[in-house]
């Protein structure tokens, strides 16, 4: 019963006043609203990670050609081959699949229009090991590459690029690099990764590449696709093995060529925005203490107010651990309806801003229990002060009060 | 019911010693109505912050209901005046912001006692005091008459042995506080005890004992007017 009207009391305050109380808890308001979007948008970037690391389907390890090293002397550039590239496909224990590639850039011309461009040499299994899909047309085939076929595959904003649209390319010819190829197949959009914008790229056979483009076998990379589960070290240690049989590389010699698991990148980069969420977070919980002080400071305002309340409820009855705990119910109810309203203004931006960047909508529920919980804890806190004033006024004099 | 022997408060004003009462000597029985009158610093607004239990003394013993008071704790204190005594002051004193059943109950929410219970104690009471239509009127709807009624409704719903009335009539013009004083009369010929504090002679007269303070001793000590 006391407890009920405690809360009354505290409701009816707070109603009575409801511009200052207002006031009062919108830095509260504020600061629940900033920890709920910052960690919101934290755990829907890394939603969207996830979600790109999801398309590529597999994990992705990517091989680079390196410097050449004998006895610490740098002996030029050591390419990586085709030859490279059929001999990791020869090892078949782990199931992955070997993608060579190769990239160069050329004028591409369409009608009166032209762009330069990213040519890639691509084998047949690049494709699915970049989760790359076919929108209109079709993909190359294996025998179509060792036919070195003039065919090309492009990235779904090419059309525009060359001011036409995705389907009036489609069985065309466009010149690239005065040669001319036919477009076979359109990919789907890709959206940009980092500094890749597969959309805009073009693609042709690696053996068409190789010897019609680029003049040599020195590969650009080769990609390796594995399950999501596999063993990442054994993997790198066979392709080590391989290639260092390849290349002739003696024991206790250093790796000519480097390998990169892009999946660690994104290891990095989440743990990077948790990190960055949490900083924020804890900046934007200043601002809840901050609120605290301002309903400390209100609250310290309200006793005074309301001695003669306090001392008319003490003349009725009312013990000072009553008269404690209204107050400390006051305050912390104020702050907690601040949090709840920063709660949904917090969601209102995470939503907008998750829009706009086109992520997934991710809120953890923690967050929003934690940062209602938490505006109420301050409210507890800082209630605690005016509330033993409260508690300690002399009914006799506070009845007086005028 | 009450009764003190040699109570004296004294204030420390710096290094000096400021006496407010001096020895009161007082004994009140139960059903008894008395006015107790005194000009401003004369210590009758302590006497009864102490009788009202909303004070101790500095010294002496006051007995109320045969229960030595004035050593009580502060929660102890609280409960006494919830249950034992009911106050009604000049200017009402009812929260602002609740209607008068509300403002009646409140006591008995400090008391802790059966809601349903009461809450038909609180409208007999608001019937009682003749308000039984006003229940849900919050105070800046009624006259300062009808505030003062709800005012001794609250005083009377927790069935306190002494009403406490601390110049009731002082904000009410004289039909009505007349009003106010027939009630209180009322309630005194129904065996309630009411100490009333009062420089009106007029309101003093009604009452069937007055006790004069002067300078924080008893100064008059009139029975049966």
């Amino acid at each position: 019963m006391i407890l009920r009207e405690s809360f009354e009391s505290a409701i009816n305050s707070i109603k009575a006043n409801a511009l200052r109380s207002f006031l009062t808890s919108l830095a509260i308001i504020i600061g629940t609203a900033a920890v709920i979007a910052v960690i919101g948008i934290g755990t829907s970037a890394n939603k969207a990670l996830d979600a790109e690391i999801d398309e590529f389907g597999v994990r992705n390890l990517s091989i680079f050609a390196g410097q050449k090293r004998r006895g610490g002397v740098s002996s030029g550039a050591s390419p990586l081959t085709l030859k490279d590239a059929y001999a990791l496909e020869k090892v078949t224990e782990h199931n992955w699949l070997v993608a060579p590639g190769i990239q160069r850039g050329r004028q591409v011309q369409f009608e009166n229009n032209n762009m330069q461009a990213s040519i890639n040499g691509y084998s047949v299994n690049n494709f699915p090991v970049r989760g790359f899909n076919i929108e209109y047309g079709r993909l190359f085939t294996e025998k179509e590459n060792l036919a070195r076929k003039k065919y090309v595959v492009i990235g779904s904003k090419v059309a525009s690029e060359l001011k036409t649209f995705s389907r009036n390319l489609l069985n065309k010819d466009v010149l690239i690099g005065g040669a001319s190829y036919k477009v076979i197949g359109i990919l789907k959009e890709e959206g940009s990764s980092g500094w890749q914008s597969p959309d805009d790229e073009f693609y042709i056979p690696i053996l068409t590449a190789t010897s019609r483009i680029a003049g040599t076998e020195d590969l650009g990379w080769i990609n390796v696709g594995i399950a999501n589960d596999a063993n990442v070290d054994l993997v790198m240690m066979s392709i080590e093995e391989v290639l260092r049989r390849q290349h002739d590389i003696g024991p206790g010699e250093n790796n000519d060529f480097r390998i990169n698991d892009w999946s660690q990148y994104a290891d990095l980069r989440r743990e990077a925005t948790n990190i960055f969420a949490l900083l924020i977070a804890g900046i934007a919980g200043i601002s809840l203490v901050v609120g605290g002080i301002g309903v400390m400071n209100i609250m310290l305002v309200s006793v005074t107010e309301r001695t003669r309340e306090i001392g008319l409820r003490k003349a009725l009855g009312a013990t000072p651990k009553i008269i404690l705990f209204q107050f400390l119910v006051e305050a912390t109810i104020l702050c907690a309806i601040g949090g709840i309203i920063g709660v949904f203004i917090g969601t209102f931006l995470l939503y907008i801003f998750a829009s706009f960047n086109d992520w997934p909508f991710a809120m953890p529920f923690s967050a929003i229990f934690g940062s209602i919980t938490f505006s109420a804890l301050v409210g507890l806190i800082f209630g605690i002060w005016p509330a033993r004033r409260a508690a300690k006024l002399d009914p006799a004099v506070s009845l007086r009060y005028e | 019911m009450i009764s003190t022997e040699n109570l004296e408060k004294h204030y420390e004003v710096g290094p000096e010693k400021v006496f407010a009462l001096k020895g009161i000597n007082l004994s009140i029985d139960k059903g008894e109505f008395v006015s107790i009158m005194g000009p401003s610093g004369s210590g009758k607004t302590t006497l009864m912050n102490i009788i009202g239990c909303l004070d101790s003394p500095s010294k002496g013993d006051y007995f109320l209901n045969g229960k030595l008071v004035s050593e009580l704790n502060d929660d102890e204190l609280a409960q006494i005046r919830n249950k034992e005594i009911g106050f009604i002051f000049q200017s009402f004193n009812l929260l602002a912001r609740n209607s008068a059943l509300s403002n009646v109950l409140l006591p008995t929410k400090y008391a802790g006692l059966d809601e349903k219970k009461s809450l038909s104690r609180a409208k007999e009471m608001l019937e009682l005091v003749g308000l039984s239509d006003r229940t849900d009127h919050a105070p800046s709807e009624l006259s300062g008459g009808q505030q003062q009624r709800v005012a001794i409704a609250r005083a009377l719903v927790n069935k306190p042995s002494i009403i406490f009335a601390d110049e009731p009539t002082g904000n009410l013009d004289s039909k009505t506080g007349q009003d106010v004083m027939n009630l209180l009369k009322n309630l005194n010929n129904n065996g309630q005890t009411i100490i009333i504090i009062t420089h009106e002679d007029n309101i003093a007269s009604q009452s069937n004992r007055i006790i004069k303070i002067k300078d924080g001793l008893i100064e008059v000590d009139n029975k049966n007017v």
